[in-house]
């Protein structure tokens, strides 16, 4: 039994329809894919891959130039200015030993004596 | 399914070897359901391409191996609305345009059997594809995957993730405005 469509349009229905789309699957075969189909994928993959790679090569080398530049101005700012201070003790042992001889020197000679 | 779910877990896990077999078993249903969706010969391989160019690269998201199929056909629509789109934007209809099987139509100077068949074939694409321009190219597409793939609802629904309801109301009236424009040809 034929069905109509919701309208009732005379002379058309669903059947027919479907049909039709069964002609058109008929004259759409499935296809084969050509010979360099295959190859030409594997390229596109391999080309999106290396875009892939260079895009995390380029990521981690501007990680990496960040991290260097942090480094640089911890170095530069904090360590360098530190390290310049001047040192605790400026003279050396020798000198230290010699003004310490001396001051010993002038309490064991009372005053007003001399030799 | 055309394929063991073993060689979707391999070629999820990077074996390209197992990804080659997978093309190989589905290009060819692909490629089909390409033809017929958008209509183009000289443009299938391209969308094709694509499709599986997808796939690479968005196998390692699959849930799981049995939602395979439902996976790659939602690909395969996506891919295919994308190019609809594309070509909607470009309204030139020149003569480099015309697909290879016009141009083969156009050229063939024997007539014959074959080109008799080819000639009814090519007729029934052209009404088909003028039938389906009344509605819209997602509504086209839906219509395609159920009438002439012969999808089921359920098949339907995993690949457009609506439920049966809304679709079954989407193809519903999308059959409707066909119907009608079929009408006013006959």
């Amino acid at each position: 039994m034929e069905r109509m469509d919701q309208d009732g349009i005379p002379g058309m229905n669903d059947d027919k329809l479907d049909a039709l789309f069964g002609r058109y699957r008929e004259a759409c075969p499935d296809r084969e894919a050509s010979a360099g189909f295959m190859p030409h994928l594997w390229e596109q993959i391999e080309a999106r891959r290396s875009a892939v790679s260079s895009s995390w090569f380029r990521l981690w080398a501007q990680v990496w130039l960040v991290a260097t530049l942090a480094v640089a101005i911890v170095i530069g700012g904090i360590l360098i200015p530190r390290f310049e201070n001047p040192p605790a003790y400026q003279a050396s042992y020798v000198d230290v030993l010699t003004a310490a001889d001396s001051a010993n020197d002038a309490v064991a000679l009372p005053v007003g004596e001399t030799e | 399914m055309l394929i063991e779910f073993e060689l979707i877990e391999k070629a999820k896990n990077g074996d390209d070897g197992a990804f080659n077999q997978v093309v190989q078993a589905y290009r060819k249903r692909i490629l089909g359901t390409i033809a017929r969706l958008i209509g183009k010969p000289e443009d299938v391989e391209d969308v094709g391409q694509e499709v599986f160019l997808r796939l690479y690269f968005s196998l390692d998201q699959l849930r799981a191996a049995e939602l395979f199929e439902p996976w790659l056909y939602r690909l395969t629509v996506n891919a295919a609305y994308d190019y609809l789109r594309r070509q909607k934007r470009r309204h030139e209809h020149r003569m480099s345009d015309l697909s290879e099987q016009q141009v083969m139509m156009a050229d063939a100077s024997a007539g014959g059997k074959q080109q008799v068949e080819e000639d009814r074939r090519t007729k029934i694409r052209e009404m088909v594809h003028s039938l389906l321009e009344k509605v819209s190219e997602e509504d086209r597409i839906l219509l395609m995957m159920k009438e002439v793939e012969g999808l089921s609802l359920k098949e339907l629904e995993k690949i457009y993730k609506v439920n049966e309801n809304a679709l079954k109301v989407r193809l519903f009236r999308a059959r409707q405005r066909v119907l009608k424009a079929f009408e006013s040809q006959e």
